[in-house]
Protein backbone atom coordinates (compact mmCIF):
# COMPACT_ATOMS: atom_id res chain seq x y z
CA UNK A 1 0.00 0.00 0.00
CA UNK A 2 2.83 2.19 0.02
CA UNK A 3 2.44 3.63 -3.77
CA UNK A 4 -0.86 4.90 -3.14
CA UNK A 5 -1.27 8.06 -3.32
CA UNK A 6 -2.87 8.88 0.11
CA UNK A 7 -0.45 6.82 1.59
CA UNK A 8 2.88 8.49 1.09
CA UNK A 9 6.03 8.01 3.21
CA UNK A 10 6.24 10.16 6.17
CA UNK A 11 9.88 10.34 4.91
CA UNK A 12 9.24 11.74 1.88
CA UNK A 13 10.65 11.11 -1.70
CA UNK A 14 14.08 11.36 -1.29
CA UNK A 15 15.96 13.33 -3.67
CA UNK A 16 18.13 11.16 -6.39
CA UNK A 17 18.38 7.47 -6.66
CA UNK A 18 21.18 6.33 -4.02
CA UNK A 19 24.38 4.12 -4.55
CA UNK A 20 23.32 0.97 -6.00
CA UNK A 21 23.91 -1.42 -2.86
CA UNK A 22 21.99 0.40 -0.56
CA UNK A 23 18.42 -0.55 -0.08
CA UNK A 24 17.02 3.15 1.15
CA UNK A 25 13.63 1.40 1.94
CA UNK A 26 15.55 -0.90 4.40
CA UNK A 27 17.38 1.75 5.78
CA UNK A 28 14.05 3.86 6.69
CA UNK A 29 12.90 0.80 8.19
CA UNK A 30 15.46 0.33 10.51
CA UNK A 31 15.39 3.96 11.24
CA UNK A 32 11.95 4.18 11.94
CA UNK A 33 11.64 1.26 13.67
CA UNK A 34 14.49 3.14 16.37
CA UNK A 35 12.01 6.24 16.22
CA UNK A 36 8.79 4.60 17.46
CA UNK A 37 9.37 1.61 19.13
CA UNK A 38 8.07 1.92 22.54
CA UNK A 39 11.12 1.74 25.26
CA UNK A 40 9.84 -0.25 28.40
CA UNK A 41 10.34 1.65 31.89
CA UNK A 42 11.99 -0.20 34.40
CA UNK A 43 8.91 -2.43 35.58
CA UNK A 44 7.81 -3.38 32.69
CA UNK A 45 11.59 -4.91 31.68
CA UNK A 46 11.27 -6.68 35.09
CA UNK A 47 7.80 -7.85 34.56
CA UNK A 48 9.25 -9.09 31.33
CA UNK A 49 12.22 -10.70 33.10
CA UNK A 50 10.21 -12.47 35.82
CA UNK A 51 7.25 -13.66 33.49
CA UNK A 52 10.13 -14.47 30.92
CA UNK A 53 7.42 -12.91 28.32
CA UNK A 54 7.84 -9.54 26.71
CA UNK A 55 4.47 -9.78 25.73
CA UNK A 56 2.90 -10.85 28.80
CA UNK A 57 4.49 -8.01 30.53
CA UNK A 58 3.32 -5.86 28.11
CA UNK A 59 -0.10 -7.06 28.63
CA UNK A 60 -0.05 -6.64 32.29
CA UNK A 61 1.26 -3.34 32.81
CA UNK A 62 -0.16 -1.26 29.56
CA UNK A 63 -3.67 -2.66 28.78
CA UNK A 64 -6.94 -1.20 29.94
CA UNK A 65 -6.68 -3.11 33.75
CA UNK A 66 -7.02 0.19 34.99
CA UNK A 67 -4.35 -0.23 36.78
CA UNK A 68 -3.44 3.49 37.74
CA UNK A 69 -7.10 3.61 39.32
CA UNK A 70 -6.71 0.26 40.93
CA UNK A 71 -2.93 1.34 42.47
CA UNK A 72 -4.42 4.91 43.35
CA UNK A 73 -8.17 3.10 45.25
CA UNK A 74 -5.72 0.56 46.64
CA UNK A 75 -3.87 3.34 48.55
CA UNK A 76 -6.29 5.57 49.36
CA UNK A 77 -8.69 2.95 51.06
CA UNK A 78 -5.77 1.43 53.02
CA UNK A 79 -4.92 4.34 54.46
CA UNK A 80 -7.99 5.21 55.37
CA UNK A 81 -8.49 1.56 56.93
CA UNK A 82 -5.17 2.16 58.81
CA UNK A 83 -6.58 6.23 60.00
CA UNK A 84 -9.61 4.46 61.22
CA UNK A 85 -8.38 1.56 62.69
CA UNK A 86 -6.04 3.82 64.67
CA UNK A 87 -9.25 5.91 65.88
CA UNK A 88 -11.76 3.34 66.76
CA UNK A 89 -9.54 -0.06 67.13
CA UNK A 90 -11.65 -1.65 64.98
CA UNK A 91 -9.78 -3.65 62.50
CA UNK A 92 -10.76 -1.70 59.10
CA UNK A 93 -8.17 -2.69 56.65
CA UNK A 94 -8.93 -6.00 57.31
CA UNK A 95 -12.67 -5.11 56.50
CA UNK A 96 -12.29 -3.05 53.42
CA UNK A 97 -9.20 -5.05 51.73
CA UNK A 98 -11.38 -7.86 50.53
CA UNK A 99 -13.63 -6.12 48.34
CA UNK A 100 -11.11 -3.64 47.19
CA UNK A 101 -8.97 -6.66 46.09
CA UNK A 102 -12.35 -8.32 44.64
CA UNK A 103 -12.94 -5.49 42.65
CA UNK A 104 -9.56 -4.93 40.91
CA UNK A 105 -9.51 -8.65 40.03
CA UNK A 106 -13.03 -8.08 38.60
CA UNK A 107 -11.92 -5.55 36.39
CA UNK A 108 -8.49 -7.27 35.25
CA UNK A 109 -10.17 -9.10 32.43
CA UNK A 110 -13.11 -9.63 29.90
CA UNK A 111 -15.35 -8.69 27.16
CA UNK A 112 -16.62 -5.63 28.99
CA UNK A 113 -13.02 -4.15 29.75
CA UNK A 114 -10.79 -4.90 26.67
CA UNK A 115 -12.17 -3.43 23.84
CA UNK A 116 -9.75 -5.41 21.61
CA UNK A 117 -11.50 -8.50 23.07
CA UNK A 118 -11.85 -10.88 19.86
CA UNK A 119 -8.51 -9.99 18.76
CA UNK A 120 -6.80 -10.68 21.96
CA UNK A 121 -8.40 -14.03 21.37
CA UNK A 122 -6.96 -14.82 18.72
CA UNK A 123 -3.14 -14.20 19.74
CA UNK A 124 -0.50 -16.91 20.85
CA UNK A 125 -0.26 -15.48 24.59
CA UNK A 126 -3.34 -16.63 25.74
CA UNK A 127 -6.15 -14.64 27.31
CA UNK A 128 -6.00 -17.02 30.18
CA UNK A 129 -2.84 -16.35 31.21
CA UNK A 130 -2.60 -12.82 30.98
CA UNK A 131 -5.51 -13.22 33.23
CA UNK A 132 -3.87 -15.31 35.78
CA UNK A 133 -0.87 -12.88 35.34
CA UNK A 134 -3.31 -9.78 35.85
CA UNK A 135 -4.83 -11.45 38.96
CA UNK A 136 -0.99 -12.48 40.62
CA UNK A 137 -0.40 -8.78 40.38
CA UNK A 138 -3.28 -7.67 42.28
CA UNK A 139 -3.65 -9.96 45.06
CA UNK A 140 0.43 -9.55 44.86
CA UNK A 141 -0.04 -5.70 45.27
CA UNK A 142 -3.28 -6.01 47.38
CA UNK A 143 -1.43 -8.05 49.86
CA UNK A 144 1.79 -6.26 50.38
CA UNK A 145 -0.23 -3.07 51.12
CA UNK A 146 -1.94 -4.91 53.44
CA UNK A 147 0.56 -5.93 54.98
CA UNK A 148 2.13 -2.72 55.24
CA UNK A 149 -1.00 -0.93 56.80
CA UNK A 150 -2.04 -4.40 59.22
CA UNK A 151 1.76 -3.67 60.45
CA UNK A 152 0.89 -0.08 60.80
CA UNK A 153 -2.31 -0.41 62.59
CA UNK A 154 -0.24 -2.38 65.12
CA UNK A 155 -2.07 -5.95 64.81
CA UNK A 156 0.16 -7.28 61.92
CA UNK A 157 -0.02 -11.02 62.65
CA UNK A 158 -3.59 -11.75 63.23
CA UNK A 159 -4.85 -8.99 61.24
CA UNK A 160 -3.10 -10.00 58.14
CA UNK A 161 -4.24 -13.49 58.94
CA UNK A 162 -7.75 -12.48 59.08
CA UNK A 163 -7.64 -10.40 55.63
CA UNK A 164 -5.63 -13.14 53.73
CA UNK A 165 -7.94 -15.53 53.70
CA UNK A 166 -11.13 -13.80 52.88
CA UNK A 167 -9.58 -11.74 50.74
CA UNK A 168 -8.61 -14.35 48.45
CA UNK A 169 -12.43 -15.99 49.10
CA UNK A 170 -13.65 -12.56 47.83
CA UNK A 171 -11.14 -12.02 44.74
CA UNK A 172 -12.02 -15.78 43.96
CA UNK A 173 -16.05 -14.94 43.85
CA UNK A 174 -15.72 -11.75 42.44
CA UNK A 175 -13.42 -13.23 39.52
CA UNK A 176 -15.45 -16.22 38.83
CA UNK A 177 -19.09 -13.89 38.49
CA UNK A 178 -17.30 -11.65 36.53
CA UNK A 179 -16.05 -14.34 33.71
CA UNK A 180 -19.35 -16.53 34.26
CA UNK A 181 -21.32 -13.50 33.33
CA UNK A 182 -18.61 -11.39 31.24
CA UNK A 183 -19.83 -8.35 33.29
CA UNK A 184 -16.73 -6.89 35.57
CA UNK A 185 -20.06 -5.16 37.44
CA UNK A 186 -21.42 -8.19 37.97
CA UNK A 187 -18.06 -9.75 39.60
CA UNK A 188 -17.41 -6.45 41.48
CA UNK A 189 -21.54 -6.66 42.99
CA UNK A 190 -20.82 -10.14 43.88
CA UNK A 191 -17.65 -9.88 45.84
CA UNK A 192 -19.11 -6.76 47.39
CA UNK A 193 -22.34 -8.51 48.05
CA UNK A 194 -20.57 -11.63 49.35
CA UNK A 195 -18.58 -9.75 51.62
CA UNK A 196 -21.50 -8.05 53.15
CA UNK A 197 -23.41 -11.05 53.74
CA UNK A 198 -20.41 -12.51 55.55
CA UNK A 199 -19.96 -9.40 57.69
CA UNK A 200 -23.61 -8.83 58.26
CA UNK A 201 -23.89 -12.78 59.02
CA UNK A 202 -21.41 -12.58 61.19
CA UNK A 203 -22.33 -9.95 63.25
CA UNK A 204 -25.35 -11.01 64.05
CA UNK A 205 -24.38 -14.54 65.02
CA UNK A 206 -20.99 -13.42 66.49
CA UNK A 207 -22.14 -10.32 68.04
CA UNK A 208 -19.22 -8.36 66.99
CA UNK A 209 -18.66 -6.52 62.94
CA UNK A 210 -15.38 -8.15 63.13
CA UNK A 211 -16.25 -11.90 63.62
CA UNK A 212 -15.68 -12.34 59.47
CA UNK A 213 -12.23 -11.52 59.68
CA UNK A 214 -11.04 -12.67 63.55
CA UNK A 215 -12.83 -16.39 63.43
CA UNK A 216 -10.58 -18.74 63.17
CA UNK A 217 -13.67 -21.08 62.64
CA UNK A 218 -14.23 -19.64 59.10
CA UNK A 219 -11.24 -20.15 57.35
CA UNK A 220 -12.01 -23.65 56.27
CA UNK A 221 -15.14 -22.52 54.55
CA UNK A 222 -13.47 -19.36 52.94
CA UNK A 223 -10.95 -21.77 51.78
CA UNK A 224 -13.87 -24.00 50.15
CA UNK A 225 -15.35 -20.54 48.60
CA UNK A 226 -12.27 -19.99 47.29
CA UNK A 227 -11.15 -23.24 45.52
CA UNK A 228 -15.19 -23.50 44.20
CA UNK A 229 -14.86 -19.93 42.19
CA UNK A 230 -11.47 -21.13 40.71
CA UNK A 231 -12.72 -23.90 39.51
CA UNK A 232 -15.18 -22.04 38.04
CA UNK A 233 -13.55 -19.18 36.63
CA UNK A 234 -11.42 -22.00 34.79
CA UNK A 235 -14.34 -23.19 33.44
CA UNK A 236 -15.50 -19.63 32.39
CA UNK A 237 -12.10 -18.63 30.95
CA UNK A 238 -11.38 -22.42 29.24
CA UNK A 239 -9.83 -22.42 25.60
CA UNK A 240 -12.36 -23.27 23.40
CA UNK A 241 -11.75 -26.58 21.22
CA UNK A 242 -10.80 -25.68 17.68
CA UNK A 243 -12.30 -28.84 16.66
CA UNK A 244 -15.15 -31.45 17.66
CA UNK B 1 -2.92 -27.16 2.50
CA UNK B 2 -3.17 -24.05 5.30
CA UNK B 3 -7.08 -24.70 5.51
CA UNK B 4 -8.67 -27.96 5.42
CA UNK B 5 -12.00 -27.96 6.76
CA UNK B 6 -15.05 -30.88 6.15
CA UNK B 7 -18.10 -30.65 7.81
CA UNK B 8 -17.86 -27.78 10.21
CA UNK B 9 -20.89 -26.18 11.40
CA UNK B 10 -21.37 -23.76 14.32
CA UNK B 11 -24.67 -23.08 15.71
CA UNK B 12 -26.11 -20.06 18.06
CA UNK B 13 -28.89 -21.64 20.54
CA UNK B 14 -31.44 -22.65 18.18
CA UNK B 15 -29.63 -20.76 14.68
CA UNK B 16 -27.08 -22.42 12.63
CA UNK B 17 -24.62 -20.14 11.82
CA UNK B 18 -22.52 -22.60 9.51
CA UNK B 19 -24.06 -25.86 8.39
CA UNK B 20 -21.56 -28.62 7.16
CA UNK B 21 -19.01 -26.28 5.75
CA UNK B 22 -15.99 -28.35 3.46
CA UNK B 23 -13.23 -26.07 2.28
CA UNK B 24 -9.76 -26.47 1.36
CA UNK B 25 -7.01 -23.23 0.60
CA UNK B 26 -3.65 -23.26 0.37
CA UNK B 27 -1.72 -20.31 -0.88
CA UNK B 28 -3.46 -17.27 -2.62
CA UNK B 29 -6.26 -14.62 -1.99
CA UNK B 30 -9.63 -16.00 -1.45
CA UNK B 31 -12.66 -14.25 -1.57
CA UNK B 32 -15.56 -15.44 1.11
CA UNK B 33 -19.02 -13.68 -0.51
CA UNK B 34 -22.33 -13.41 0.85
CA UNK B 35 -25.54 -11.81 2.34
CA UNK B 36 -25.72 -10.55 5.73
CA UNK B 37 -26.45 -13.43 7.62
CA UNK B 38 -24.45 -16.09 5.70
CA UNK B 39 -22.38 -17.38 7.67
CA UNK B 40 -19.13 -15.95 6.37
CA UNK B 41 -18.24 -13.91 9.71
CA UNK B 42 -18.55 -17.45 12.06
CA UNK B 43 -16.80 -19.46 9.61
CA UNK B 44 -13.96 -16.61 9.75
CA UNK B 45 -13.43 -16.46 13.30
CA UNK B 46 -13.90 -20.40 13.80
CA UNK B 47 -10.72 -20.18 11.58
CA UNK B 48 -9.17 -18.16 13.60
CA UNK B 49 -9.30 -19.86 16.79
CA UNK B 50 -11.94 -17.63 18.44
CA UNK B 51 -15.16 -19.94 18.25
CA UNK B 52 -15.29 -23.06 18.77
CA UNK B 53 -16.76 -25.50 15.87
CA UNK B 54 -19.60 -27.14 17.33
CA UNK B 55 -19.21 -30.08 14.61
CA UNK B 56 -16.86 -30.91 12.02
CA UNK B 57 -12.95 -31.33 11.35
CA UNK B 58 -10.85 -28.04 11.28
CA UNK B 59 -7.00 -28.26 10.26
CA UNK B 60 -4.96 -25.23 10.02
CA UNK B 61 -1.34 -24.67 8.83
CA UNK B 62 -1.41 -28.71 8.96
CA UNK B 63 -2.27 -28.45 12.75
CA UNK B 64 -5.44 -29.34 14.91
CA UNK B 65 -6.50 -26.22 16.91
CA UNK B 66 -8.10 -28.37 19.29
CA UNK B 67 -4.71 -28.77 21.37
CA UNK B 68 -2.90 -26.43 22.99
CA UNK B 69 0.61 -26.68 21.54
CA UNK B 70 -0.58 -26.78 18.12
CA UNK B 71 -3.39 -23.90 18.71
CA UNK B 72 -0.34 -21.60 19.75
CA UNK B 73 1.86 -22.35 17.06
CA UNK B 74 -1.42 -21.51 14.79
CA UNK B 75 -1.82 -17.96 16.21
CA UNK B 76 1.87 -17.34 15.95
CA UNK B 77 1.68 -17.72 12.68
CA UNK B 78 -1.88 -16.16 11.95
CA UNK B 79 -2.96 -12.60 11.18
CA UNK B 80 -6.56 -11.88 11.87
CA UNK B 81 -8.63 -8.63 11.33
CA UNK B 82 -12.00 -8.43 12.73
CA UNK B 83 -15.16 -7.20 11.26
CA UNK B 84 -15.15 -5.02 14.04
CA UNK B 85 -11.62 -3.93 15.62
CA UNK B 86 -11.49 -3.01 19.13
CA UNK B 87 -9.04 -0.52 19.65
CA UNK B 88 -7.43 1.64 23.13
CA UNK B 89 -7.91 4.88 22.35
CA UNK B 90 -4.73 6.07 24.46
CA UNK B 91 -2.20 3.43 22.42
CA UNK B 92 -0.78 5.14 19.14
CA UNK B 93 -0.68 3.40 16.07
CA UNK B 94 2.79 1.63 16.93
CA UNK B 95 1.89 0.92 20.27
CA UNK B 96 -0.85 -0.94 19.25
CA UNK B 97 0.67 -2.77 16.60
CA UNK B 98 3.68 -3.73 19.21
CA UNK B 99 1.50 -4.71 21.36
CA UNK B 100 -0.42 -7.36 19.23
CA UNK B 101 3.56 -8.57 17.85
CA UNK B 102 4.15 -9.25 20.98
CA UNK B 103 1.05 -11.11 22.14
CA UNK B 104 1.52 -12.92 18.80
CA UNK B 105 4.87 -14.15 20.50
CA UNK B 106 7.37 -12.72 18.15
CA UNK B 107 10.85 -12.45 19.13
CA UNK B 108 11.03 -8.93 20.91
CA UNK B 109 14.32 -8.14 19.04
CA UNK B 110 12.36 -8.23 15.94
CA UNK B 111 9.26 -6.47 16.58
CA UNK B 112 10.15 -2.86 16.40
CA UNK B 113 11.61 -3.44 12.83
CA UNK B 114 8.49 -6.11 11.94
CA UNK B 115 6.17 -2.67 13.51
CA UNK B 116 8.22 -0.92 11.41
CA UNK B 117 8.02 -2.45 8.10
CA UNK B 118 3.77 -3.28 8.50
CA UNK B 119 3.43 0.38 9.22
CA UNK B 120 4.88 1.74 6.25
CA UNK B 121 3.28 -1.06 4.48
CA UNK B 122 -0.16 0.49 5.18
CA UNK B 123 0.42 3.83 4.46
CA UNK B 124 0.75 5.18 7.84
CA UNK B 125 4.28 6.51 8.43
CA UNK B 126 2.89 9.66 8.98
CA UNK B 127 0.67 8.95 11.68
CA UNK B 128 2.68 6.15 13.44
CA UNK B 129 2.93 8.20 16.84
CA UNK B 130 -0.41 9.33 16.63
CA UNK B 131 -3.19 8.07 19.35
CA UNK B 132 -5.78 5.83 17.87
CA UNK B 133 -8.51 7.85 19.02
CA UNK B 134 -7.61 10.99 17.03
CA UNK B 135 -8.01 8.77 13.38
CA UNK B 136 -10.76 8.71 10.91
CA UNK B 137 -12.05 5.26 10.49
CA UNK B 138 -10.07 4.22 7.21
CA UNK B 139 -7.11 5.33 9.28
CA UNK B 140 -7.83 1.98 12.25
CA UNK B 141 -9.23 0.33 9.85
CA UNK B 142 -5.18 0.09 8.20
CA UNK B 143 -4.20 0.29 11.74
CA UNK B 144 -5.80 -3.45 12.24
CA UNK B 145 -4.96 -4.85 8.87
CA UNK B 146 -1.29 -3.64 9.39
CA UNK B 147 -1.73 -5.66 13.02
CA UNK B 148 -2.84 -8.62 10.71
CA UNK B 149 0.02 -8.74 8.84
CA UNK B 150 3.15 -7.74 11.14
CA UNK B 151 3.94 -11.07 11.88
CA UNK B 152 4.14 -12.17 8.51
CA UNK B 153 1.31 -14.57 8.56
CA UNK B 154 1.20 -17.74 6.61
CA UNK B 155 -3.04 -17.47 7.42
CA UNK B 156 -4.09 -14.50 7.15
CA UNK B 157 -7.89 -13.58 7.58
CA UNK B 158 -9.76 -10.53 7.01
CA UNK B 159 -13.13 -10.12 7.94
CA UNK B 160 -14.61 -6.87 5.37
CA UNK B 161 -10.91 -5.01 5.54
CA UNK B 162 -11.64 -2.65 3.03
CA UNK B 163 -14.89 -0.97 4.74
CA UNK B 164 -14.33 3.15 5.36
CA UNK B 165 -11.52 2.65 2.85
CA UNK B 166 -11.55 5.13 -0.28
CA UNK B 167 -10.88 3.86 -3.84
CA UNK B 168 -7.59 4.78 -4.31
CA UNK B 169 -6.67 2.91 -0.54
CA UNK B 170 -8.97 -0.42 -1.98
CA UNK B 171 -6.63 -0.35 -4.96
CA UNK B 172 -3.18 -0.32 -3.11
CA UNK B 173 -4.62 -2.97 -0.27
CA UNK B 174 -5.83 -5.06 -3.32
CA UNK B 175 -2.20 -5.24 -4.62
CA UNK B 176 -0.76 -5.85 -1.08
CA UNK B 177 -3.20 -8.74 -0.79
CA UNK B 178 -2.00 -10.47 -4.26
CA UNK B 179 1.48 -9.79 -2.85
CA UNK B 180 0.62 -12.11 0.35
CA UNK B 181 -1.32 -14.71 -1.36
CA UNK B 182 2.15 -15.48 -3.31
CA UNK B 183 2.93 -17.06 -0.34
CA UNK B 184 0.23 -17.52 2.38
CA UNK B 185 -3.29 -18.50 2.27
CA UNK B 186 -5.53 -14.85 2.27
CA UNK B 187 -9.05 -15.19 3.25
CA UNK B 188 -11.24 -12.40 2.64
CA UNK B 189 -14.96 -12.04 3.55
CA UNK B 190 -16.42 -9.02 1.81
CA UNK B 191 -19.69 -7.87 0.66
CA UNK B 192 -17.88 -5.90 -2.31
CA UNK B 193 -17.74 -8.23 -5.17
CA UNK B 194 -14.98 -5.63 -7.15
CA UNK B 195 -12.29 -6.33 -4.70
CA UNK B 196 -12.73 -10.10 -5.51
CA UNK B 197 -13.06 -9.76 -9.07
CA UNK B 198 -9.63 -7.66 -8.51
CA UNK B 199 -7.71 -9.33 -5.68
CA UNK B 200 -8.94 -13.01 -5.50
CA UNK B 201 -7.85 -16.30 -7.29
CA UNK B 202 -10.65 -18.20 -5.94
CA UNK B 203 -14.13 -17.06 -4.54
CA UNK B 204 -16.30 -18.99 -1.91
CA UNK B 205 -20.12 -17.70 -2.25
CA UNK B 206 -22.09 -18.88 0.77
CA UNK B 207 -25.89 -18.53 1.77
CA UNK B 208 -27.95 -19.88 4.77
CA UNK B 209 -24.79 -21.70 6.46
CA UNK B 210 -23.57 -23.38 3.27
CA UNK B 211 -21.20 -23.04 0.54
CA UNK B 212 -23.50 -22.21 -2.60
CA UNK B 213 -20.17 -21.73 -4.51
CA UNK B 214 -16.89 -22.25 -5.10
CA UNK B 215 -14.45 -21.67 -8.12
CA UNK B 216 -12.65 -18.83 -9.70
CA UNK B 217 -13.86 -14.89 -10.43
CA UNK B 218 -14.23 -16.05 -14.20
CA UNK B 219 -16.39 -19.08 -13.37
CA UNK B 220 -18.88 -17.07 -10.70
CA UNK B 221 -19.05 -14.63 -13.98
CA UNK B 222 -20.27 -17.37 -16.05
CA UNK B 223 -23.03 -18.26 -14.22
CA UNK B 224 -24.09 -15.43 -14.59
CA UNK B 225 -24.51 -15.03 -17.99
CA UNK B 226 -27.80 -14.18 -19.03
CA UNK B 227 -28.98 -14.46 -15.90
CA UNK B 228 -29.17 -12.87 -12.70
CA UNK B 229 -29.55 -8.89 -11.55
CA UNK B 230 -26.61 -6.28 -11.01
CA UNK B 231 -24.38 -3.99 -13.05
CA UNK B 232 -21.31 -5.66 -13.18
CA UNK B 233 -20.57 -9.53 -14.66
CA UNK B 234 -19.42 -10.34 -10.88
CA UNK B 235 -22.75 -9.27 -9.40
CA UNK B 236 -24.77 -11.27 -11.86
CA UNK B 237 -23.03 -14.23 -11.47
CA UNK B 238 -23.48 -13.60 -7.48
CA UNK B 239 -27.04 -13.14 -8.05
CA UNK B 240 -27.43 -15.54 -9.99
CA UNK B 241 -25.82 -18.25 -7.85
CA UNK B 242 -27.87 -16.83 -4.82
CA UNK B 243 -31.17 -17.50 -6.38
CA UNK B 244 -30.50 -20.89 -7.98
CA UNK B 245 -29.24 -21.94 -4.07
CA UNK B 246 -32.37 -20.34 -2.63
CA UNK B 247 -34.99 -21.41 -5.47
Amino acid sequence: MTKGPDMTDSHGSLPGPGPADIDLDRVWTGVAAEVWRRRPGPVERLASRLLRSPGLARALLTTPSLLLGWVLATVVVLLAGVAFTLSTGTPWVALVAPPVAGAGIAYAYGPGIDPAWELSQSMAISDRMVLLVRALAVFGLNALLGLVASAASGAAAAVTFGWLVPMTAVCALALAAATLTRSPNVGVLAGLAGWLIIVLGERVAAGQLTAAVTSTALILPYLAVAAGCVVIAVYATRTPRGAA
Amino acid sequence: MNVEISELSRRFGRTQAVAGVDLRAGPGVFGLLGPNGAGKTSLLRMMATVLPPSSGTLRLLDRDPGSYGPRREIRRRLGYLPQNLGYYPGFTVAEFIEYFALLKDMPSRQVPRAVAASIEQLGLGGKARAKLRTLSGGMLRRVGIAQAIVNQPELLLLDEPTAGLDPEQRVAFRALLREFGERATVIVSTHLVEDVAAACSEVTLMDAGKIVFHGTPDELIAQGEGHGVGDAPLERGYSAVLAAARS
